[in-house]
């Protein structure tokens, strides 16, 4: 079933771009407010 | 007050943490996607199971930290307790952003539709309005005893919407899958599958444990900067 392969491909993503987003975000305000 | 020295500890703990986390990130997406079987008759995309419940409870215990942190912040009035909610409360809304965009991508194969406004969904969205709301609260109060008193309020008040949230697909007739591990009886999975799901949850618990250590470590060097100021 290859759509249904695409959509699990699009929310794996969405959730690995979120967390590593989120974590560069708070890696980089951690630096700032030294 | 915690001093700087606590602050960056905390922060430099919650990054050990979140590398460990992501680490069990990438082992859970290698376990879901290579080492999972597909369901039978929902196909590939049936293993958004292994993120989406699990990002939807960390979620939960983000805000349910937030109303506790909240409630001991108004009866013992230690500011440390007023950051762990703030900090609790952004890393919920996180992962509920996670939850609100992979909830569709598995609804669009799954419901044909991308979204439906019935019980589950819509507590959802209420609950982030809810929490988008507390930090709006926050940003407009400029002394840092009223915003901490005025945020533990809506915080505290907040914390009904999560177990409701829990309790919509029993109550209402919701569309929304009803829990398939964490239900009286046995979870209705077979054991390759449950095993990737459990996974899920303990990941997305260390990943919140990381993330809202850092979080607080940051809020913690806000507030002692704010009280330099002053």
């Amino acid at each position: 079933m290859p759509e249904s392969g695409n959509y699990m491909i699009a929310g794996y993503l969405v959730v690995a771009v979120i967390v590593v987003g989120y974590v560069v975000n708070l890696w980089r305000r951690g630096n700032e407010s030294r | 007050m915690p001093d700087a020295a606590s602050a960056g500890r905390q922060i430099r703990r919650g990054r050990v943490v979140t590398v460990i986390a992501l680490l069990g990130l990438a082992a859970l997406y290698v376990m879901a996607l290579q080492f999972t079987p597909p369901e039978r008759t929902m196909g590939l995309v049936q293993k958004l199971y292994y993120v989406h419940p699990p990002a939807a409870y960390a979620m939960q215990l983000a805000f349910l930290t937030t109303g506790f942190c909240s409630l001991l912040y108004l009866l013992l009035r230690d500011e440390r307790f007023d950051l762990f909610a703030e900090a609790s409360a952004e890393v919920g809304m996180v992962m509920g952003v996670i939850v609100v965009i992979t909830g569709p991508i598995w609804g669009r194969p799954a419901w044909g539709v991308w979204w439906a406004w019935e019980p589950r969904l819509t507590f959802t969205v209420l609950e982030l309005l809810v929490f988008g709301g507390y930090f709006a609260l926050r940003g407009a109060i400029r002394d840092p005893a009223e915003r901490a008193k005025f945020a533990a309020v809506l915080g505290l008040m907040a914390l009904v919407l999560v177990p409701f949230n829990h309790l919509t697909v029993y109550y209402f007739a919701s569309q929304h899958p009803e829990p398939v591990a964490l239900r009286a009886g046995k979870p209705a999975l077979p054991f390759e599958m449950l095993r990737t799901f459990l996974t899920g949850f303990g990941v997305f618990t260390v990943l919140y444990v990381g993330l809202a250590m850092q979080r607080y470590g940051i809020g913690a060097r806000r507030a002692i900067q704010e009280a330099t100021d002053a």
